[in-house]
């Protein structure tokens, strides 16, 4: 057991992260929103956790700032205190980092989403792919987010388990939360709102849904859930730059759901789930005697060759990704027992 | 006592050259059931759209109970009390028949995301409400028994009557109706009319109907708009309109 | 700001901005035809850098399963050039074939289509870097033999230095403007190729051939991003397999910019871009990357049919 926590562990830890950012990008879908914002409110969120634990938004040594930005900055200080190498770092103010990055990302994407939610289809995929390049030229350049250096050394509430799997106490009832909450917006008011949206806008909005309302919700819960896996995913990853906030992020983050399945809840989690776990077991299948070199090669370092051919395909072979609700349905038929034929014609 | 319960003055549409509609003008009186015919393209439909917002006038006002909604967005149309079904059936395909129905009522409850997703009395109480609503809709247009099946997989006679159930989710005083009998065979041709009579006395609609069954339209209607290349061309009772010479024309070609 | 730097800078923006241009109309080649975004062509610009550089007989780096690979034979810098171009547009006939034909068939909503694209452009992009690895290449400077490196037009005080390269590249850019817009509106399959874009349903009902048609256009597109590869990875180095995907991302911005589907409207977004780009002052330098994607997403909100393009009508 131990070793296998010593080597899958933090692979564990990463896999529920991002399962939790697939979500992020399901909810907007679920709004019929094809939105790659996600990476955008991940880094932001991302940026909010480290910025806060390691006090970068301390002015430089011998400088200040003017009133009341000082002070603010020193009571900010006081409440996020610099952890030494080693010291454990509070696991409550990680909590806090979260709510904070999740409020933060919610006010912003409610002042882009606004304007950029009355555009439909492709012109939504554009604007949000401009955002997030926006936002990584912005995080690459600015100092308080380190430059393209990023910021090192986060402090770590766990700071003697090298393999990071103590983090699961977060990271799993994070997860666990994500996943029930959509599962229930499904099944609620809201969530019927928005698939109605999803299935016919048009028809939606004939029926009495305010498309721009719920559009812009469900766009933000996304931003909230990115935002707050980004602020618990610097802790974990000790580090954080503008790296995590790319156009790549968001094909990735893409596959999950595409390949998992873009109309049920399960779908994003396992595709997120499975997707990263991917790699690790490619590498193991590239260890196994016998194989040729280049087809070993190909199944370490191919895999974002794979993850692109499981993208273009799996559009074409499984429109609705691996688990849909037609998977649910058929357990549901037959528990229940087949109902009897009406008539068809006659009374309409 | 009649009233007025919607009018549209001096409605115009263009798209770019082309006129859609031109300068129509009528007022529906409040629980008649009003026809709307013409040849193909006369611009019943996007008259629909207009009433329903779901496309912009150029020109023009409505007024539904005596309130301007020309401004209005679609979905506040719909909030007002304005309901519509759809010359190309647009039903939530992948949604059950009930969820379709259950979709509609969206402007009579007001749960938001907390309460529904963590199961609050009220939202529960207004979850219960609706499911019961809905499927005593779908019972009187005996689609009760299927009302887990995907909206899709039904046949094209039952997509059009659960589309009819869908707008009355919407609880209208108005129900806008276009072309509900196309595709039905003649058996569910035949119930139509009644059907519709029998849908407007119990819920105490108003209804305006787009329809091509001249002689359904002729026995069901209390009054009748004819449209023409987006002009109204006539507008009275049945027996008027039958004998109006413009309309004559527009349906035969001049015969003179 | 000097008179001559800002010429140079005006220069230097054209000259990126042609290379937008022609990148770009591949982008628009196939919008104005299928009405799709297709992300891929961001990879078969790439592969059309790789295809000439090969073909010119350069050797490929350590790095890969092709490391050190080198063809035993080198072509002249201008063969090599329509070879690459030919190559990544037999490329995208391929894309065309595997991905979105079936998903034609199907009627697959279009935003299938691009996330499709966008599978393919990741999958192409990264099987270069294990075929060749994720070094820098440039082309050696015999590529332009004979010619100067570059041409001051200004005085020695006041230089106004235009590198050949960028002459070159401005050059080949008008030209490959010139010989589509003529093919597009006096040749009878551009005609044809007009037609489907207007409709496509009635055009194969008059006889056209769209299947072809669509052919033809993937192969244009792939040929036009394939040398646009080629000039850029002659003016600036080959970065790795990833600029492709780079530059595929601001052409978004320079189509949006300039309307979909519009071919001057590629060629105006991005002149346009190009020079914003380069007009930056000093201090703004870093965040010069940006630039396109903030006009993006202005243009988007306040007039997404862009410069050129018609505004669209949503029909009920």
């Amino acid at each position: 057991m131990d070793q296998f926590i010593t080597t899958y562990g933090f692979l564990i830890i990463l896999m529920m992260l991002q399962a939790v950012l697939a979500l992020s990008l399901y909810l907007p879908l679920m709004a019929g929103q094809l939105s790659l914002a996600t990476p955008g409110f991940f880094a932001i969120g991302g940026y909010v956790g480290a910025v806060l634990a390691t006090n970068k938004f301390m002015p430089a040594p011998g400088t200040t700032y003017p009133e009341p930005l000082q002070s603010f900055v020193v009571w900010l200080a006081s409440i996020f205190p610099l952890t030494a190498t080693g010291d454990a770092y509070p696991l409550g103010l990680v909590l806090v980092e979260m709510v904070l990055a999740g409020i933060l990302c919610g006010l912003v994407a409610i002042v882009i989403g606004l304007p950029a939610l009355r555009l439909r289809g492709i012109y939504l995929a554009l604007a949000t792919i401009a955002f997030v390049e926006i936002l990584r030229v912005l995080s690459l350049n600015l100092p308080i987010t380190g430059g393209a250096i990023g910021i090192f050394g986060v402090p770590q509430p766990f700071p003697d388990d090298a393999t990071k799997f103590s983090y699961i106490v977060i990271a799993l009832p994070f997860l666990l939360l994500c996943t029930w909450f959509v599962y229930r917006l499904e099944r609620s008011r809201v969530g019927r709102a928005f698939i109605a949206l999803r299935e016919d806008e048009l028809a939606a909005t004939a029926m009495g849904i305010n498309p721009t309302y719920n559009k812009v919700l469900a766009f933000t819960m996304g931003a909230i859930m990115a935002g707050m896996c980004g602020a618990l995913t610097a802790h974990v990853l000790n580090t954080w730059n503008a790296r995590q906030g790319t156009f790549d992020a968001s094909i990735l983050i893409l596959a999950y759901v595409i390949i998992g399945g873009s109309r049920t809840f399960l779908g994003p989690v396992m595709g997120g789930l499975l997707l990263t776990a991917l790699p690790e077991v490619l590498r193991q299948a590239a260890g196994i005697d016998g194989l040729p070199q280049w087809l070993s090669l190909f199944l370490s370092d191919g895999r974002l060759v794979i993850y692109g051919f499981l993208i273009a395909f799996g559009v074409l072979l499984f429109p609705q990704g691996l688990i849909t609700p037609d998977l649910f349905e058929r357990k549901q038929k037959a528990a229940t027992p087949a109902p009897v034929p009406a008539t068809s014609g006659g009374q309409p | 006592m009649n009233e007025t319960i919607l009018e549209v003055q001096a409605m115009t549409r263009r798209f770019g050259g082309l006129v859609a509609v031109n300068n129509v003008s009528f007022a529906v009186q409040r629980d008649e059931i009003f026809g709307l015919i013409g040849p193909n393209g006369a611009g019943k439909t996007t008259l629909f759209n207009l009433i329903t917002a779901l496309t912009i006038p150029t020109s023009g006002t409505l007024l539904f109970k005596q309130q301007d909604i020309t401004r209005l967005k679609p979905h506040q149309v719909a909030a007002r009390g304005i309901a519509r079904t759809f010359q190309n059936i647009r039903l939530f395909g992948n949604l059950s028949a009930l969820q379709n129905v259950m979709v509609a009522q969206h402007v009579h409850t007001s749960s938001g995301v907390l309460p529904g997703v963590f199961g609050l009395p009220q939202a529960r109480r207004e979850e219960k409400h609706v499911r019961e609503q809905a499927l005593n809709l779908l019972e009187m247009v005996n689609l009760a028994d299927r009302a887990h099946v995907k909206a899709r997989n039904f046949p094209y006679g039952d997509q059009r009557r659960l589309e009819i159930a869908r707008a009355l989710a919407l609880q209208p005083e108005v129900l806008l109706l276009d072309e509900p009998g196309a595709g039905m065979n003649p058996n569910e041709k035949a119930g139509l009319s009644s059907y519709i009579r029998e849908v407007k006395e119990k819920f105490k609609l108003t209804v305006v109907l787009i329809e091509h069954n001249v002689p359904m339209v002729m026995g069901l209607c209390d009054r009748i708009a004819v449209l023409n290349f987006g002009q109204l061309i006539a507008l009275g009772n049945p027996a008027e309109v039958q004998r109006d010479r413009a309309v004559i024309e527009a349906y035969l070609g001049d015969e003179a | 700001m000097e008179l001559t730097t800002l010429f140079q800078q005006l220069i230097n923006g054209v000259s990126i901005g042609s290379v937008y241009a022609i990148f770009t109309l591949g982008y628009t080649l196939i919008f104005s035809i299928l009405g799709i975004i297709n992300f891929a062509h961001g990879a078969v610009f790439t592969l059309g850098a790789y295809f000439t550089y090969a073909l010119i007989g350069s050797r490929f780096g350590f790095n890969g399963i092709f490391a050190n690979a080198q063809l035993p034979f080198g072509l002249p810098f201008p063969l090599a050039l329509l070879g690459g171009g030919i190559l990544a547009g037999l490329v995208g006939i391929l894309i065309e074939r595997v991905t979105f034909r079936p998903l034609r068939q199907r009627g697959a909503d279009p935003l299938l289509t691009l996330v499709s694209s966008l599978g393919m452009a990741v999958a192409l992009v990264n099987l270069i870097q294990y075929f060749v690895g994720a070094e820098a290449y440039s082309y050696p400077s015999s590529v332009l033999a004979g010619l100067p490196p570059s041409i001051n037009f200004g005085t020695q005080e006041a230089p106004l230095i235009v590198r050949t390269v960028q002459i070159v590249i401005a050059i080949i850019s008008m030209i490959i403007l010139v010989l589509l817009t003529l093919f597009i509106n006096r040749t009878k399959t551009g005609r044809a190729l007009r037609a489907v874009s207007e409709d496509a349903t009635t055009s194969s009902l008059l006889g056209i051939n769209t299947d072809r048609l669509i052919l033809l256009t993937f192969f244009l597109s792939g040929l036009v991003g394939g040398i646009a590869g080629t000039l850029v990875g002659l003016s600036v180095t080959i970065t790795g397999p990833y600029f492709g995907i780079a530059f595929g991302l601001k052409g978004l911005a320079v189509i949006v910019l300039g309307g979909l589907g519009n071919i001057p409207g590629a060629v105006v977004g991005g002149i346009v871009i190009g020079i914003a780009e380069n007009l930056l002052p000093a201090s703004a330098v870093a965040y010069k990357d940006a630039i396109a994607f903030l006009i993006l997403f202005i243009v988007l909100l306040v007039r997404p049919q862009g410069l050129l393009g018609r505004a669209l009508i949503q029909k009920v």
